[in-house]
Parts: C-alpha cells; sequence; structure tokens
C-alpha cells in the first residue's frame, strides 16, 4: 500500500514510523488506563517503558550476536533503528525478565497490571496490523466482497484491517467492563478471549498466514488455545468469587 | 460453554484448513509479487553492463534476492546464496537485484565476498517497487513456470533457502 514515505530526499520505511509512533500510542494509553484503574500510573507506565525498550534492544542485541560478521565492519548499523534485523524472541525474553524485576521492584500488584496494560496491548496489536497494511507484505484471500481491496489488479479481503476491527472490538469490551469488574485480572482475559477469538475467525481469511505442516493456520491454533486459556480462568475465578461471596453471607448468621 | 467453543473453534479451524499441494497459478496469470502469480517481468544491467530480462531465466526455478551493501542482514545472508548458486549451478539460478546503488559500491561488495551470481542493479528502485518489496532483505522464490511460489521477508539461513530449492526442483 504505502510502503515508504518521503520527506523530500529522505524516503522513510512506512513500518518503521509507524512502529516509532505506535509505542507512544500504547505507552500514552496504558498511562491513561493505570488512572482509570486508580493503580500507580506513573509506574505502570515505567514498566511499560523499560519493557518496551528492553524489548526493542534485546530483539536487536540478540540478532547481531547471532549474524556478527554481518555487523563487525559496520558497526554505527547496529543503532540504526529502521533496517530489519531483529528476532523476536529474544525482544520478548528481554521485555518479559525487564517487566519481571520492575514490577517486583516497585511491588506493582500482578492481575491489576495486567488490566492496565491491556489497552497497551490492544494497540500495540493495532499498530502491528496497520504496520502490516501500509507496508504491504500480509495481503487477504481473494472475494468479490465489495469492501475488498485491490492489490496488483486482485480483489481480496482487507485482513488487516479486519484485525484492527477486532481489537477495537475488545477494546471497548474492556471499556465497558471496567466500571463492573468483580476481580482483578478480569479486564486482561475479557479482553483477550474477545481479542483471540477475532482472530481464530478472521485469520481464515489471510492468505499468507503460517501453516502447520497439515495446512492448519498456525495462528488459529494459538488464537484457540488463548481463548480456551482466558474462558477457563475467567470460568473459575467467577465461580470462586460466588463461593467467597456465600462464604461471607453464611459467617454473620454463624 | 468451553465444549461449545472448542467444537465451534476446531470446527473453523478445519473449514480453514489449506491444501498441503503445491500451489496453483492463479485463476488470471495477472504479473503480481504473489505466490501463484506470474513473477512481474523487468529489464536490468548486471554489474557488467549487460541487459537482463526476467524472461531470460525462465525454464529453470529463480530466486530473486533483494538486497543492498549497507544492509547487515543482506551481508549476513550473502554467503548462503553464493553457497547456492555453486551447489545448484545449471539447476536453478541465483540473482542479487541491488537497490539503489552504484555499480562500483556493488562491484566492491562483489569482490569482497567472491560473488559470482548475476547482480542487477535497480538503480531507480522500480523493479523493487513492482515487487512490493518493503523491506531488506526480500528474497522472491519462482518456480521454473515464472510462477511466484514465496516471497520471504527477513534474513534467510542458507537451510532455509536449500529447502526451498530442492522443494522448486523436486516439483519442475
Amino acid at each position: 500500500m504505502f510502503p515508504t514515505i518521503s520527506l523530500g530526499p529522505l524516503v522513510l520505511p512506512s513500518a518503521g514510523i509507524i512502529y516509532i509512533l505506535g509505542a507512544w500510542v500504547v505507552l500514552s494509553v496504558i498511562e491513561r488506563a493505570a488512572k482509570a484503574l486508580d493503580l500507580d500510573a506513573e509506574h505502570t507506565y515505567g514498566l511499560a517503558a523499560i519493557s518496551l525498550v528492553a524489548g526493542f534492544a534485546g530483539a536487536r542485541l540478540v540478532f547481531v550476536v547471532l549474524h556478527w560478521p554481518a555487523y563487525q565492519e559496520n558497526l554505527t548499523s547496529i543503532i540504526w533503528p529502521l533496517t530489519s534485523g531483529y528476532e523476536v524472541w529474544g525482544g520478548l525474553f528481554f521485555a518479559l525478565v525487564a517487566a519481571f524485576f520492575y514490577g517486583r521492584a516497585r511491588r506493582l500488584p500482578f492481575a491489576a497490571t495486567l488490566d492496565a496494560l491491556t489497552p497497551g496491548f490492544l494497540a500495540g496489536f493495532i499498530v502491528v496490523s496497520l504496520a502490516d497494511f501500509a507496508a504491504g507484505p500480509g495481503y487477504g484471500t481473494e472475494t468479490n466482497v465489495f469492501w475488498a481491496l485491490d492489490i496488483f489488479g486482485i480483489n481480496r479481503h482487507a485482513v488487516q484491517i479486519y484485525e484492527i476491527i477486532i481489537a477495537l472490538i475488545a477494546f471497548i469490551v474492556w471499556w465497558q467492563a471496567l466500571k463492573r469488574r468483580q476481580f482483578e485480572g478480569q479486564l486482561f482475559l475479557l479482553a483477550m478471549a474477545t481479542y483471540a477469538a477475532g482472530r481464530l475467525f478472521v485469520d481464515a481469511y489471510r492468505a499468507n498466514s503460517p501453516l502447520t505442516a497439515g495446512g492448519y493456520h498456525f495462528v488459529q491454533i494459538i488464537s484457540l488455545v488463548i481463548l480456551l486459556i482466558c474462558l477457563i480462568v475467567l470460568a473459575r475465578m467467577v465461580t470462586r468469587g460466588e463461593q467467597d461471596g456465600d462464604q461471607a453471607k453464611e459467617q454473620p448468621q454463624s | 460453554m468451553i465444549v461449545a467453543v472448542v467444537l465451534v473453534g476446531i470446527g473453523w479451524i478445519a473449514i480453514s484448513q489449506e491444501p498441503v499441494t503445491a500451489i496453483e497459478p492463479g485463476s488470471d496469470l495477472t504479473e503480481a509479487p504473489i505466490p501463484g502469480y506470474l513473477a512481474p517481468n523487468f529489464v536490468l544491467y548486471t554489474t557488467l553492463g549487460e541487459e537482463v530480462t526476467m524472461d531470460d531465466y525462465l525454464g529453470r526455478p529463480v530466486v530473486l534476492n533483494f538486497w543492498a551493501t549497507w544492509c547487515p542482514p543482506c551481508r549476513a545472508e550473502v554467503p548462503h546464496f553464493q553457497e547456492a548458486s555453486v551447489k545448484y549451478n545449471g539447476k536453478a539460478t541465483i540473482v542479487g537485484i541491488d537497490q539503489g546503488e552504484p555499480s562500483s559500491v556493488v562491484t566492491d561488495f562483489a569482490n569482497s565476498f567472491a560473488l559470482s551470481y548475476p547482480l542487477l542493479l535497480d538503480q531507480d528502485n522500480s523493479v523493487n517497487r513492482q515487487y512490493g518489496v518493503t523491506a531488506l532483505p526480500t528474497t522472491v522464490f519462482v518456480d521454473a513456470q515464472g510462477v511466484v511460489r514465496e516471497v520471504y521477508t527477513g534474513i534467510i539461513n542458507g537451510a532455509v533457502l536449500q529447502d526451498r530449492i530442492e522443494n522448486l526442483l523436486n516439483e519442475g
């Protein structure tokens, strides 16, 4: 669609720009969510910011270590962020480690913090889908629906737009549940269940989705597993809440 | 409810299953940098000044590697392409398409890495745009009939590269 953005003589990759702006949006959303949940907004923001930076730096660091011969003669390219060269799993590992130690040092409540981070996760999913849409590496299956996108003369499902709509629906679920929250972690579980259910559905319309050996969509399988985990934990927490309520009612009588 | 979710989920995954057989050409053989469609034709020049078109390479599998000398991941994977070009010499064609650099820069790089496969110069980036290249490196696998079979974005290792070429050779 729009793989590059031209600013005079400078040609910048649109995906890189979207990711950089997206990081700012994610952090802003998390700060607002923390305030809405009466959490320590400063430390919740700090947790997210440190995890983002650690994940970004870690992903590049692991990639550089794995491919050192390509960098040893051009050290400045290690810190230039707009070229490819990130190891996703390395980044995830560094982000989780940073979040763990920061959260522990600041004594942030785990489940409540997850609730506050959820809008940030959803904003992050939107950023990834938007970058995928703008840069164009992802595309949908062929279709004749009127909202199809013309990609190289072929009408295709706008699968990245579907993903963005799902994230927005999950955010509405989070927002609606905010004032009715029964237990910490509920907002996270509800929003993630909604998003996973949506991805399970729309990934069928992605033409270049990673497949298992049998031809099944890998993202759909992961989505189903996440959806089930969220539903089971939600069911248990609701049941436990009801039991606690019953015991509280019985205690004054005894 | 959870049982219903499991059943519906598994059912939907089964309905969405992709055929594991080879990709069939699209309903019309439009040129597009998408698996199942004809690889867009182009006219470029090698570092030696020879004119080359995509059609020149048809008849055997072609691997188009979009790269640049300033791109570290590209530099990391270049030895794999050199190794594959030697191993599959006469069976498959490896082609490097440089993104917008002068011939002298590409030639110096090729000499320092002892590259022997053809390096084409896309000095106005028109072929990069034609192939929808949004990140370097990007590797496009084209079968002997000129149909795009896979677009691989990011660094590719030697094992994956050779696996893809073997698949194209076995199908041909």
